[in-house]
């Protein structure tokens, strides 16, 4: 919408992958929910189409579109399957970090693979007694002759057992620091998936380091600086955590005025009546409203602007109006919705996002305290 | 003003359609119809004539060499319309005799009539949501949709030979496999239980099969079954591209109901279908639906119908 | 080997809508690449991996087809060439034609492929008469084709057998959907398809002289569906019985 003169090529592209999408994930995306198909095989081939490619440098293989375009893109995938979004932002997350931070070097060396999908990557900074004050992290990393030896452990980690890259955030003598860990290495080792309420495609675990060897040159960026990295890195997520929810709560609400308008209560369908048009009023309403508030946080990333309250607005604001949104479709769908796994999964899939990349809570305080600021 | 009309047997399943059509728009036209057959394929069917066309070449190999002796025959004879069945060789010959004689054509044509120095028609239209009125000048080719009319008696009277010299034709038949007879042939299915991506496993078409036998039916499928995942024979596939069927119940189990499916179906007598998914579009296109998973439906129908019995 | 692929920018039959007299509602409608025309740009690509050479894109349509022949581009053919004129208003002899001129001027090709129909008219007509006006040999619905030096030997599929037939090249060949599962351009080759060469042709320029064109199908209306609708949600035994029922008592169960 930002971009008159680039629309059919923006559009081009967001229409062949919502194409692939809509065929390849969205059919069998209630069978990821409930383990019968694998997302590794589906996740991968959504790679190789070059859904990572979108906003990195072309250098290193990627499109040099404009962020907001992948945004729009993991909308559309929140949609279609959102256990494989969360796994796909997640690793892209990182690949937006080691642009950002990395050696030219190192970017030469991990992102062309991470851009092609050939091979997978992990943000590891959450443990198991630290999540948002991540500064309180215990996992250490202490300097031995050419090589970092990391030591500790990570919790809650998306895609923790299937990544090939690591990026791991563990305190060394000057403080948070950021490295690369690819796997297997022997100091590396993962819990049991953990059983969650939703987005149970993807995998979540506990990482464990027992005197991890990496390489000297496998820091990325400066010691002590890991913290700052996290939280930029982070800064970017939550755009596309709000788009992701947007997708989940776009399906719900999809869902909901079909069934509204083919189910029959009192002689006539359920979209006749006015606790139920108020409703869909509503979930629509709000939607569009998380969808304006992602897209205005990215165009102010694009322009190069101190985006992170934005970015925190739209991340609050999104995912709890999912969870409206969501609860709302269960409501419609009475007894069936209840009762069927492919309905109430979206409101158990978009329940992690109050959560995870930043609680509510936390993001409050972020946005006050920016808006404070400003207003000096 | 009489109008001749040519009934082209160029494949002796549809050979009797065609036949039947060409005898119903003679019956108000006065010029009668003909019979044409390639080769000496056996009997003609009833006609006002026949006519055997043959060349120094196997004409029921080639449908380019067909098209060349039945254009000199037809520019001797001058037939005004030149029906032929739509079949795959059918629409070839059709075309080909189309730009060798200069008349307009059409295929999948069904409930011709004629017009006032015009052949009328209709046909269906994208993936049969709609039906089309189709018109063409007089002299025309047409290509009629097959499975639509009724049929006439075969007859013992003598044909008129006329061999003809073609040209060896560009292609060489080299090889050609018959489909084992006995494997099912859908078009003639008066009950089909048909199988959809509902369906997990190929193992679990014995869900299928098992109710097809019950009622005494053949068990068809959808295009992803047949041409993606090769769980069934080609034969099975029913839709656009596929077989069209018009049984008197045609049970969809885990279809979802594309347009391009529903086009092989629209003809049944009743349709049912049974799905998971409430807003699957073949439930518009169904008499009887069961929102429901097929896999505790079809072993609760098949008990039923047992119990019917005793 | 040098292989042209007739393409066909067609409406999106999936997504047409009625209007409130029954007709169709083609102003403004979802275009489309004719579905199974993937297959035949997929197998002219295949072609072209096995055998080295070029693969032309010929599409028809309106102006919106540029976005279909741009797709035949992204998926890995290297030129396209765009003839605006609406298919719908005209009868598959002057599609033949306008197809045969645009072909005579980026020619000549070793094959040129089509699918076996649109998804939209599915006549099956047009490849034939290609055959017939470019004097080649043709050969339809094609589910093999394997090309050794100058012959093809082609499987094709018909209703009641499968012939395996030799032909010379240059020929024509219309392919069955099942021959191949045609791939996904990736994002990088869609960015990059706008920059392959297009042709942009007229009916005027390729058949000058020609008299305007006449569809031969017309006055469409929507097909009456006319069916009951009747939906069993509950318990399998208690809907298997409803529905068992039901179908006994339209009395098209067996006895």
């Amino acid at each position: 919408m930002f971009y008159p003169d680039h629309h059919e090529e923006y559009s081009e592209v967001l229409s062949s992958l919502g194409t692939f999408m809509e065929k390849e994930l969205l059919p069998i995306s209630p069978s990821i929910d409930t383990g019968e198909v694998k997302m590794a095989g589906p996740r991968k081939a959504l790679l190789k189409q070059g859904m990572c490619q979108i906003a990195f440098p072309e250098k290193y293989g990627g499109l040099g579109l404009p962020f907001s375009v992948y945004a729009a893109a993991i909308e559309m995938l929140g949609t279609a399957e959102a256990s494989t979004c969360l796994s796909v932002e997640i690793h892209n997350a990182v690949a937006e970090g080691l642009n950002r931070f990395a050696t030219d070097d190192q970017k030469r060396t991990y992102l062309p693979s991470l851009l092609s999908g050939d091979s997978l990557a992990s943000f590891t900074l959450t443990e198991p007694a630290s999540g948002s004050d991540a500064g309180t992290m215990a996992t250490s990393a202490e300097k031995k002759g050419g090589e970092y030896s990391i030591s500790g452990s990570k919790m809650f980690i998306t895609n923790a057992g299937e990544a090939d890259l690591y990026l791991v955030f563990a305190k060394t003598k000057k403080g948070p620091s950021c490295f690369v860990v690819e796997a297997p290495n022997p100091g590396l080792s993962f819990g049991e998936d953990l059983k969650k309420l939703g987005m149970r495609g993807s995998r979540t675990s506990e990482v464990i380091f027992s005197d991890c060897r990496v390489p000297e040159t496998n820091l990325v960026g400066e010691e002590g600086k890991g913290a700052d990295y996290a939280k930029e890195i982070l800064h970017s997520a939550r755009i596309i955590v709000a788009a992701l929810n947007v997708g989940i709560s776009q399906l719900a609400y999809e869902k909901s005025l079909a069934y509204a308008r083919q189910r029959k209560a009192f002689g006539k369908a359920i979209s006749e009546f006015q606790l139920t048009r108020e409703k869909i009023a509503d979930m629509k309403t709000e939607i569009d409203a998380a969808r304006l508030l992602y897209l205005y946080a990215s165009r102010i990333k694009e322009t190069g602007g101190d985006y992170s309250s934005e970015a925190s607005q739209a991340k609050v604001f999104s995912t709890e109006m999912s969870l409206r949104v969501c609860d709302s479709a269960i409501q419609i769908h009475g007894g069936y919705g209840y009762t069927t796994d492919e309905l109430h999964r979206h409101w158990r899939d978009a329940r992690l996002l109050t959560i995870g990349e930043g609680t509510s809570e936390v993001l409050r305080m972020l946005i006050a305290r920016r808006e404070l600021a400003r207003s000096q | 003003m009489t109008v001749k009309i040519w009934a082209v047997s160029e494949s002796p399943s549809v050979a009797n359609e065609v036949a039947s059509v060409a005898a119903a728009i003679a019956g108000g036209a006065g010029g009668g119809y003909v019979v044409v057959g390639l080769d000496d394929s056996g009997p003609l069917l009833a006609g006002d004539e026949k006519l055997v066309v043959r060349a120094n070449t196997l004409l029921s190999a080639s449908p380019e060499a067909a098209s060349d002796a039945l254009a000199v025959a037809a520019k001797e004879a001058n037939p005004d319309v030149i029906l032929v069945g739509s079949t795959r060789d059918g629409k070839e010959i059709a075309s080909r005799l189309a730009v060798k004689l200069g008349r307009p054509c059409s295929s999948e044509v069904f409930g011709v009539a004629l017009g006032t120095g015009a052949l009328r028609g209709k046909r269906n239209v994208f993936a049969g949501k709609f039906i089309a009125e189709v018109s063409m000048t007089l002299p025309c080719v047409v290509a009629l949709k097959v499975g639509t009319s009724p049929t006439l008696p075969a007859s013992a009277a003598l044909a008129k030979e006329r061999m003809v010299g073609v040209a060896a034709p560009k292609t060489k038949m080299v090889e050609r496999r018959e489909k084992q007879k006995g494997t099912v042939d859908l078009r003639g299915a008066k009950l089909i239980v048909s199988a959809g991506r509902g369906i997990k496993k190929k193992e679990d078409l014995t869900l299928i099969s098992d109710l097809a036998a019950a009622l005494g039916g053949a068990v068809g499928c959808s295009r992803p079954l047949s041409a993606d995942m090769g769980w069934l024979p080609e034969e099975h596939h029913i839709g656009l591209t596929g077989v069209t069927v018009h049984p008197d119940l045609y049970l969809a189990v885990g279809i979802s109901g594309q347009l391009q499916h529903v086009a092989g179906v629209k003809d049944s007598k009743v349709i049912a279908a049974v799905n998971t998914d409430k807003s699957a579009p073949m439930f518009e296109a169904s008499d009887y639906g069961v929102v429901g998973d097929l896999y505790a439906v079809l072993p609760a129908m098949l008990r039923e119908i047992k119990a019917r019995r005793h | 080997m040098k292989i042209a692929v007739c393409v066909k920018h067609a409406v999106d039959e999936t997504e047409l809508k009625v209007d409130s007299g029954g007709n169709p509602q083609l102003k403004g409608a979802s275009t489309k690449m004719s579905t199974f025309d993937k297959n035949a740009v997929e197998e002219a690509l295949r072609l072209k991996a096995a055998h080295q050479g070029e693969v032309v894109v010929v599409t028809i349509g309106t102006p919106e087809a540029k976005k279909t022949m741009k797709e035949a581009l992204a998926m890995g053919a290297d030129r396209g060439m765009l003839v605006s004129a609406d298919p719908l208003a005209m009868d598959t002899r002057r599609t033949s034609e306008l197809l045969v001129a645009a072909l005579r001027r980026g020619g000549p090709y070793d094959m040129i492929l089509c699918s076996e129909g649109s998804s939209d008219m599915y006549s099956g007509l047009v490849p034939p008469m290609l055959g017939e006006l470019l004097d080649l040999p043709y050969v339809g619905y094609a589910r093999k084709i394997d090309v050794s030096g100058q012959l093809a030997k082609i499987e094709r599929a018909l209703e009641d057998s499968v012939e395996v037939v030799e032909a010379p090249l240059p020929l024509v060949v219309s392919v069955v959907s099942e021959i191949n599962e045609p791939r996904y351009p990736t994002l990088i080759q869609i960015m990059q398809a706008g920059k392959k060469p297009m042709e942009d042709l007229t009916p005027e320029a390729l058949l000058p002289g020609a008299t305007p064109p006449v569809p031969l199908v017309r006055e469409m209306k929507a097909q009456a569906m006319a069916r009951k609708r009747v939906l069993y949600e509950g318990l399998p035994e208690e809907t298997a019985k409803k529905l068992v029922d039901a179908l006994a008592a339209e009395g098209v169960l067996p006895r």
